[in-house]
């Protein structure tokens, strides 16, 4: 793309931009550009802040502090249709689809002017970008894809001269992908400017001119794509103090001798198919890959959430004819789910209740004494380092690093054998990551087996003892000697050897 | 044409002419026109009800305040009457009594955040207590009776106000239809957060579908208060309930989004022709209610297994073209560094 | 640090606020402050209490039951009808319990295996429940059973059913020294729903659901067997409520308490519960059904007309939430704004 674009003004500017949600900072006063005719694209972990910045740009958010300038005006938002009417639009990670309404109607909601006159153009833009798709049919029975163009051409429709897509590829398969390429392309050679999230380096490398990487509420850099290649990225998005991983003896050879806690064989579902592993007491797997890639699914499935799943999990062995999360927790397994405030901890209560919550529900005894709770929750405060002024404080008002531990708790109170923990550092700072890191040291020295997943490769390096990658719902163990980032890289994202090992 | 036919609206229409026919097996009468005229005249009433009721539901709401305004409505409707205003006048009275009745109900909900079923149970009350203090508590008799003359009206041997809710009728569906605000009612129940992204003034939408299910709550004071000449403190009594089973037998979802004015009418004839049915039966009026809860339990766990294999089957099928694209692209050659372990079988 | 606490919760506010209320009344009209009128007048609505206590627990998992007003009633009449076909009044009444309990169990079965939405189920079973109610005689006519009186049970239709024997009667009429039965029932009832609330494992499962009920699943809180019995007891106790009702009034009804739903709610909701679930106490509810129950009284015997009642009930109901809501919004425009000028001088700090 060519480089004099970015010399002209941009057309989206923000200029110190701050957020606050709920007592936690989430931007510390960071600058971005988008200019005319560009591919931006922002990178950064789960929980970094990416999600903020594209909602303030987009009006769905308001700044706490700073300026949001539009081809040089400062600008103030305070809801999506006056970043609509500066030719901003955001097509949203979940398209934003009306299920009942006719892909007509989806098309046109919101939009000023005549309605066959909008019909018509909606017609010639859906059949210029390439969608395919009764005009009649209700919006629900749209394929993602199309959810999604229909989301491209919500923007072109309002002239936008700024298109926010933030990780459109998550959920597609690839020939969707590749098509959703040309799109883009086409577009900035009309001049519109993108902002481009995505998960996927690869795909960041092939996609964008410009790259920004964001890391707790900051960036760490900023330049043009042509400079870079997916190991600078991948070391921009790793923590300050990440060190490389020191070779450590596997405790797999200490294992050999022993049964494994958990024993998985033949699993599949809809999402993934024949997934085998073991682990085994003191050791930590590392199961790599990216969103949408079947891991979380998995671990689900183990777990006894999903229960269509079929095949056979054995924990500390023993097998379950049915299992549940109540089950799989008396069995000796626990779980931290990915998604933390949807799944993991009871953000309106006090923290103790989230820490004791599965002691109760494993029913050890009848009812637990206030004491006795405040003793347990106390327990786990000084063990795990916890930052609270009292467990009684709500777990709302604590920051992600402290809300993760309290999850992490939560599952170590039964004592399980062996633990999943899925994204155990999304969201959360530097150091709270360490304390992690710590806590997963201790559990495996104590005789525990874990089971990391994580989109975050750096992470994977740093923690397992052996290493799985997920990708497309197949489940592949990497040989031994293979685990340096760039090799998890290579096999997690599709680099499709561009990187070396 | 396929898609009407699979509609929920379709299924109760199928089921009531399934059950008038099957209790004309029993009882002839049922079929005469006089009594098909009669079920529709005595449906009206709930009908508006369940039109207004609709709007609020459409938007993801709940109104249980509208039997209530309804009943406050009559009462103005009486007051005006008895004071000499001319008819058209004391009407829009009644209208604007519910208009104002469901302004209060939309500003709660939409602006102040209030849920709608606290505020509009909080109206249920308020309103409910007004019409008693404005009468004292004691019926409005010596109304003109001047306004049955509306009600008795036929043409064709149909009454005019059933021909009048025709043409209402008529009129809704297609200004929900082709008016382009109305389409916001459905967005804003089919997508909050969506509608909110696409620049939709989603409070404005709320509150006008408080007002509107007010508006016809007043005009449903003036169909009871014609029909039968005098105002009863009864008025509208329990009749919030028998609105909300209407739209949701008739397919507005409480989830909002999906229904249609034909949901209302639909769902109001049903339940006011069970009523009828019973006594083409000879069952006892007193079991009424039970028949009317039961259907509409049997249709909305109905409705609910329906959607959950059509859900199941669309995360198959999604499931199924990602492995299709997958294996294209394993032709292509896996990348070396990854092998598949021994011990998968 | 404790005790402070207590002085600034909710419970505090509302027993202040019956405190004022009975005292105010009290100054107007100093027959009001009789203490045994007091107690006694309470029997003309501690059934609301009573219900608003099951209703509590169910609201706390961020549900609702509408249809125990309906149960009310078929309690009721099951217990008559029971007693007209000959049946020992006690066999009756755990009848009566047992299908209020029966008919909650069934709501919460469909809530807990479906994702229907708790309100269209209830609004169903509120029909239903009260239409079996009165459908229930002319059904047992039909189905040949026996009852006293020549008109067999279609004749207790309408009328409701009277006769019945004094040790029944006597739960609503009778009393302990100065303390009216319903009263001491209502207190026990409100006392075994706040220990199964604060104190026992179930009681903090219907906390946990009511602020997630996907957390609590992932925690391995069994759901659905906690939502299928917290209706039940919903449904024990509106059946609970029915029978002292119909005690009180000496009849058996089918249409008995069919009136109470807006005081069964308010009660609730006035009593601090978010309808949103996760949030609530039993203690609240007992106040705020008190609170509501003596205005009630009071205003009446003040010589305000009843007619007046529900509109000032209405208007607390919604003030009580939007107070809530306006307190709610400025705390957290507060902590925001605290916690970025903290972050904002501690950058500053740093980089200086």
């Amino acid at each position: 793309m060519p480089d004099d674009m970015t010399q002209n003004a941009p057309v989206v500017a923000l200029r110190g931009i701050w957020k606050v949600f709920e007592s936690v900072t989430v931007l510390r006063g960071i600058d971005f550009d988008i200019h005319a005719g560009e591919v931006h694209a922002l990178l950064g972990g789960n929980g970094s802040g990416k999600s903020t910045i594209v909602k303030i740009i987009s009006g769905a958010y308001r700044p706490t502090a700073g300026t949001i300038e539009v081809s040089g005006m400062a600008q103030s938002f305070s809801r999506p249709s006056e970043a609509h009417a500066q030719g901003i639009y955001m097509v949203p990670q979940e398209p934003q689809i009306f299920p009942n309404l006719s892909v007509r109607e989806n098309l046109l909601m919101g939009l000023v002017g005549d309605p066959v006159e909008n019909a018509e153009r909606a017609r010639g833009i859906a059949d210029e970008i390439g969608l395919a798709a009764d005009f009649n049919a209700p919006g629900g029975e749209l394929s993602i894809a199309n959810q999604q163009l229909i989301e491209i051409v919500r923007g072109l429709l309002r002239k936008a001269r700024v298109l926010i897509l933030d990780e459109p590829t998550s959920s597609l398969t690839r020939r969707e992908v590749t098509s959703l390429a040309a799109q883009m392309r086409s577009l900035t050679a009309r001049g519109i400017g993108i902002l481009f999230i995505s998960h996927r380096l690869n795909e960041v490398i092939d996609l964008s001119d410009r790259v920004s990487v964001l890391r707790d509420g900051h960036f760490v850099l900023e330049d043009a794509t042509a400079n870079l290649t997916t190991e600078k990225l991948v070391e921009a998005m790793l923590p300050a103090d990440f060190s490389a991983p020191v070779e450590q003896e596997t405790a797999a050879a200490t294992a050999l001798g022993t049964k494994p806690v958990l024993a998985v064989r033949g699993l599949s579902s809809r999402v993934f198919r024949e997934a085998s592993f073991e682990v085994y007491p003191g050791e930590v797997v590392g199961i790599s890959g990216v969103v949408g890639a079947g891991r979380t699914e998995l671990a689900e499935a183990i777990f006894g959430i999903d229960t269509d799943a079929r095949g056979e999990v054995v924990i500390d062995g023993k097998t379950a004819p049915v299992r549940s999360p109540q089950i799989c927790q008396e069995m000796g397994l626990s779980y931290v789910p990915e998604d933390r405030h949807a799944h993991g901890i009871f953000l309106d209560l006090p923290s103790a209740h989230t820490i004791s919550s599965s002691l109760m529900a494993l029913g050890r005894s009848r009812f637990m004494a206030a004491a006795k709770e405040m003793e347990l929750a106390e327990t786990f405060v000084e063990r795990l380092r916890i930052k609270l002024a009292s467990p009684m404080q709500y777990a709302r008002t604590l920051s992600g690093g402290n809300q993760q531990k309290i999850v992490l708790a939560k599952i170590l109170a039964p004592a399980p054998r062996v633990v999943i923990l899925d994204e155990p550092t999304r969201g959360i700072d530097a150091h709270a990551r360490q304390d992690v890191y710590r806590i997963i040291r201790t559990l495996t020295a104590d005789g525990v087996g874990v089971v990391v997943i994580s989109s975050e490769v750096g992470e994977i390096a740093e923690v397992s003892d052996r290493i799985m990658v997920m990708k497309r719902g197949n489940l592949v163990e990497l040989p031994a000697g293979v685990r340096s980032v760039e090799q998890i890289s290579a096999a997690t994202f599709d680099t499709n050897g561009e990187v070396t090992a | 044409m396929m898609r009407i036919l699979k509609s929920r609206e379709f299924l109760v229409l199928v089921l009531l002419v399934v059950m008038i026919l099957s209790v004309a097996t029993v009882n002839k009468a049922v079929l005469y026109p006089i009594t098909l005229i009669n079920i529709l005249n005595s449906s009206l009433f709930l009908m508006l009800l369940a039109i207004g009721q609709m709007f609020v539901v459409l938007t993801r709401g709940i109104d249980v305040s509208v039997g209530a305004t309804a009943g406050l409505s009559a009462v103005i409707f009486g007051f005006a009457l008895n004071a000499g205003l001319p008819l058209p006048l004391a009407m829009l009275a009644a209208l604007v009594t519910g208009l104002l009745g469901g302004m209060v109900n939309g500003l709660g909900v939409a602006f102040v955040g209030i849920p709608p079923i606290i505020m509009t149970l909080g109206t249920l009350g308020a309103y409910r207590g007004l019409m008693r203090v404005l009468t004292g508590g004691s019926w409005i008799e010596s109304i003109p009776q001047n306004i049955k003359s509306f009600a008795v009206t036929r043409y064709l041997s149909v009454p005019l106000m059933v021909w009048t809710m025709v043409a209402v009728v008529i009129v809704v569906a297609l200004l929900l239809w082709k008016l382009k605000p109305a389409r916001y009612f459905y967005a804003v129940g089919d997508n909050y957060d969506g509608a909110y992204l696409l620049g939709i003034n989603v409070k404005m939408t709320r509150f006008w579908a408080f007002s509107l299910a007010g508006a016809f709550a007043g005009a449903a004071a003036v169909v009871f208060v014609g029909q039968i000449g005098f105002v009863p403190m009864q008025t509208g009594n329990g009749q919030e309930l028998k609105a909300i089973a209407a739209v949701v037998l008739g397919g507005v979802s409480l989830m909002g989004g999906t229904g249609s004015i034909w949901s209302a009418v639909i769902g109001a004839l049903f339940l006011t022709a069970v009523d009828s049915m019973m006594i083409f039966l000879k069952v006892p009026g007193s079991w009424n209610n039970a028949v009317a809860g039961f259907v509409l339990l049997a249709v909305v766990v109905f409705d609910f297994l329906i959607r959950r294999t059509v859900r199941n089957r669309r995360l198959a099928a999604r499931a199924a073209e990602m492995r299709r694209s997958e294996l294209d692209h394993d032709g292509a050659g896996a990348p070396a560094l990854v092998q598949t372990p021994e011990a998968t079988s | 640090m404790k005790l402070t606490g207590f002085f600034k919760s909710w419970e505090f506010m509302l027993a202040m606020v019956l405190v004022i209320e009975l005292v105010v009344l009290g100054l107007i009209n100093p027959a009001f402050l009789n203490i045994e009128n007091l107690l006694f007048s309470t029997s003309d609505f501690v059934h609301v209490i009573i219900a608003a206590v099951g209703l509590t627990l169910v609201i706390m998992t961020g549900g609702i039951d509408i249809s125990g007003v309906s149960i009310m009633g078929l309690a009721s009449i099951v217990l008559g009808l029971m007693f007209v076909a000959g049946m020992p009044i006690g066999f009756a009444v755990i009848a009566a319990l047992a299908v209020g309990s029966g008919a909650g169990a069934f709501n919460g079965t469909v809530i807990a295996k479906t994702d229907i939405n708790p309100l269209v189920v209830t609004l169903a079973m509120l029909f239903l429940y009260s239409g079996i109610a009165t459908g229930l005689p002319t059904l047992l006519d039909m189905l040949g059973f026996k009852a006293y009186g020549a008109g067999g049970f279609e004749a207790y239709q309408y009328e409701g059913i009277g006769g019945l024997p004094k040790s029944f009667t006597w739960i609503g009429a009778g009393g302990i020294g100065w303390v009216p039965m319903p009263l001491i029932i209502t207190v026990l009832i409100a006392v075994v729903a706040s220990y199964l609330m604060t104190r026992t494992r179930f009681g903090r499962f219907l906390k946990l659901i009511g602020v997630s009920d996907q957390v609590a699943r992932f925690t391995g809180v069994p759901v659905q067997r906690t939502l299928i019995t917290v209706y039940a007891l919903n449904g024990f106790a509106a059946a609970v409520a029915g029978l002292v009702l119909t005690a009180y009034f000496t009849s058996a009804r089918s249409d008995l308490g069919a009136e109470a739903l807006l005081n069964i709610i308010t009660a609730v909701v006035l009593g601090g519960s978010s309808i949103y679930g996760g949030q609530g106490s039993v203690l609240g509810t007992f106040l705020a059904g008190l609170v509501l129950g003596f205005l009630r009284q009071g205003l009446l015997a003040l010589g305000i007309t009843s007619d007046v009642v529900p509109v000032i009930v209405g208007l607390l109901l919604i003030g009580s939430v939007a107070l809530k809501i306006g307190m709610g919004v400025l705390h957290t425009k507060r902590a925001n704004r605290a916690a970025y000028e903290t972050e904002r001088m501690a950058v500053a700090q740093n980089g200086g």
